[in-house]
């Protein structure tokens, strides 16, 4: 219902004119309490609902029944000006005015600022020229049939809580407004009292609304808020889940996989307690794996083995990592041997918390080398018998006493001499080195000197060193060594018999001895040299007091590429030194397993073509 | 000084380079057992400055030997030398106790043999 305003099709202000003002004849409350009640009852069904557009039907329709108006509307004024009526209660006999359009010139500004001040207009007569309706407004009014009108303001409500962000930049909302349209009308003040009062209800209903409305935008911003905190929830939980479905994924993977392995699988905490072990402790220990979980190391392995193990797990939970090799009984009474390593845990605050514990079967490949060992000891031993007949003998045919032979026979006689010689060295080697790397040695450790050991090692090496014109120049100290005598002399010997195989005649080889506090000396002519990595010493001060021992020759030297492996068995610098020099490529082996029985490190520098310094630490004994 | 001297060896090949060897370098006698109880037996009655002793034999073997010898008083302060291929021995104290002065490797120089001998014996 937009657009100008229809015409009442039966009533005609011409027709009306003539018609006069009479009383209404309606049953209106008499006494005080009679409109309280009234007013009470309608304020109890305007209370029925917090819709706005519900209070205001409400109001129109009551008081279009109370007052007996044909029509009562309300009508708001917009910001501009302009209005419309947003609420009717009209009798079927006259036109709907509802959601017309009405021009600012209708309701002029001068007569808002009244209304705005509380004026109530009661209208008995709209053709009354003491009404003072202006004739344009006459002209508008009477289109729809008004011949009376009743005009009570209805105000902002300056109350409201919480304040308003923006006030309204007009006091006036809009009109209640009721018409008699079958003839003029007096009002009576309790009408107009009704009206008022209800003005004010719409008033406050306005401001309910507003705050309504204000709480529904506070409900709806939270409702926004919680929703996207459910949101957020829901997909964290969401997330959540996932993760610990991945989690248990993982886990019944590692499960599965450290399951299939014939090896322990543990992690064990501080308090030296299984957290986590595999199926390989049940199938090995016969325990369950509940059983052990949570069990501490020394009720599951026992009094007999837990003692054992007991300094690793110690090392380990002092932040390293370790790797040895026990002899565990299993469920069934039988022996294994076992290697093991535990690796500490560190956690995020850098504590060691635990370590994880690897227990791997090696009974096999123990008894491969007990096989070995004892396969080694009975060749060599099968070997050195007919050697010794074989050897003797050349040696006495060598001599000449039982006749004498051709220069032919004489050269053949010490071929056989030489290579049965080079036999019994390879065969004594093959032996000394298995028995070391067997632990069948124990280095039998007493005091002695440098010196002693120096002068041995010499002397020892004499003989060979003239027959290849080597000057050996011995530079010893009297420095008490903790050592194994015999076998450190070995390994000087070895050292100063490869330096005299390497030298040239003519040649210098140096034995020295140097205290831990002097420098070690420049090699010769001072010469930068090439380092085997591998065992290089570490001249940290937190480690025991070292004597270093040197050999120095001035041979034909090392290449850089075989100084990683010169001490590996069976490594020469040339292929063919084993038959030029008589080595067995054993040598220097030995040397690196004796010295490291003793604690010791060895290493070699070298420069081609201006020789090589075997060097090696032994720890001293502490005064 | 001319020595006696008993080589107890079931090798024969051993026994005839370490009587000529010995004989050769030294002019000592030598005196031969090719076993623990042949050597028993000659010790008891030629009673030899020393015995050169192989360890592994069969039927008695180096250590059953020393034992008997030992536990005999006549034979009891005959010094030992034990010649042996194999280099798993018994504890030094042991053989101490059983009278060994020296243990000589195969395989060994009839020389040196001569000079290991003479040294152990002086000591």
């Amino acid at each position: 219902m937009t657009g100008k305003p229809s015409k009442p099709s039966s009533r005609k202000y011409k027709k009306d004119r003539t018609t006069e003002v009479k009383q209404t004849v309606l049953p209106l409350p008499k006494s005080e309490r009679q409109r309280v009640e009234l007013f009470a009852e309608i304020s109890f069904k305007i209370r029925q609902s917090l819709q706005l557009k519900e209070i205001l039907r409400t109001i129109v329709t009551e008081v279009q029944q109370v007052l007996q108006a044909d029509r009562v509307l309300i009508y708001q004024v917009l910001a501009d000006g302009t209005g419309t009526p947003i609420s009717e209660s009209v009798l079927p006999a006259y036109p709907a005015i509802l959601g017309m359009e009405f021009p600012e010139e209708v309701f002029p500004t001068e007569y808002q600022q009244l209304y705005a001040k509380g004026r109530v207009r009661s209208v008995a007569d709209v053709r009354d020229p003491s009404a003072e309706v202006a004739d344009c407004l006459l002209e508008f009014v009477e289109q729809f049939g008004v011949k009376a009108k009743l005009i009570v303001p209805i105000l902002h409500s300056l109350s409201v809580h919480p304040p308003r962000k923006s006030p309204p930049k007009n006091a006036i909302w809009g009109l209640l407004i009721a018409h008699q349209c079958d003839r003029p009308r007096k009002w009576a003040e309790f009408e107009l009292e009704l009206m008022q009062q209800l003005a004010d209800q719409i008033s406050i209903a306005l401001a309910q609304g507003e705050l309504w409305g204000q709480l529904e935008e506070v409900v709806a911003e939270r409702t926004a808020e919680l929703q996207a905190a459910n949101s957020s929830l829901q997909q964290e939980i969401i997330d959540r889940k996932q993760v610990e479905i991945a989690l248990r994924q993982s886990e019944e993977q590692l499960r599965l996989i450290t399951n299939a392995l014939p090896v322990l699988i543990a992690y064990v905490d501080d308090r030296e307690c299984y957290q986590f072990n595999n199926q390989a402790y049940t199938d090995w220990l016969g325990k369950s794996l509940t059983a052990i979980h949570g069990s501490s190391m020394r009720e599951v392995w026992g009094e007999d083995c837990y003692p054992r193990m007991q300094p690793h797990i110690n090392n380990a939970l002092a932040g390293n990592i370790v790797t040895y090799e026990n002899e565990i009984q299993l469920h069934d009474g039988t022996t294994r041997s076992v290697s093991i390593n535990y690796i500490p845990h560190i956690d995020n605050d850098d504590r060691i918390s635990g370590f994880f514990a690897l227990t791997s079967d090696i009974s096999d490949r123990k008894a491969i080398e007990r096989m070995k060992d004892e396969f080694i000891s009975v060749v060599s031993h099968e070997l050195r018998t007919p050697l010794t007949s074989l050897h003797s003998a050349l040696k006495i045919l060598v001599t000449g006493r039982l006749g004498v032979l051709t220069k032919d026979g004489q050269q053949f006689l010490e071929i056989a001499d030489e290579n049965t010689e080079r036999l019994v060295r390879l065969v004594n080697s093959v032996l000394d080195l298995q028995r070391i790397e067997s632990g069948a040695v124990t280095m039998e450790k007493q005091a002695c000197t440098a010196t002693e050991l120096m002068i041995q090692a010499v002397d020892t090496m004499q003989a060979m060193a003239q027959q290849q014109e080597i000057t050996l120049v011995n530079q010893p100290l009297d420095i008490q060594l903790w050592v194994d005598a015999d076998y450190i002399v070995q390994a000087l010997t070895n050292l100063i018999s490869n330096a005299i195989k390497f030298s040239s005649p003519g040649g210098n080889v140096w034995l020295i001895v140097q205290r831990p506090e002097q420098p070690p000396t420049p090699p010769p002519n001072g010469r930068k040299s090439t380092k085997s990595k591998a065992s290089k010493v570490s001249k940290s001060p937190s480690l025991p007091i070292e004597i270093l021992f040197q050999v120095r020759d001035e041979g034909q030297g090392i290449p850089a590429n075989k100084l990683e492996t010169i001490f590996e068995r069976f490594q020469q610098v040339d292929s063919s030194d084993s038959r030029k020099k008589g080595g067995t490529g054993l040598g220097l082996t030995i040397c690196r397993k004796i010295i490291e029985q003793h604690g010791g490190k060895i290493w070699v520098d070298s420069t081609l073509g201006v020789g090589s310094t075997f060097s090696f630490t032994l720890p001293v004994i502490d005064n | 000084m001319h020595k006696r001297l008993l080589t107890i060896d079931d090798e024969e090949s051993i026994q005839i380079v370490i009587k000529f060897g010995i004989n050769m370098v030294a002019g000592w006698e030598v005196l031969s057992a090719s076993g623990g109880r042949m050597g028993i037996d000659t010790a008891q009655r030629e009673l030899p400055d020393a015995i050169l002793l192989d360890v592994m034999m069969p039927e008695m073997d180096g250590l059953a030997f020393l034992r008997q010898l030992r536990s005999n008083p006549h034979t009891r302060l005959i010094p030992v030398v034990l010649l042996t291929a194999n280099r798993y021995l018994p504890d030094k104290d042991l053989l101490t106790e059983l009278g060994v002065v020296e243990v000589i490797s195969k395989p060994f120089l009839p020389v040196n043999l001569v000079r290991q001998i003479d040294r152990a014996l002086l000591n």
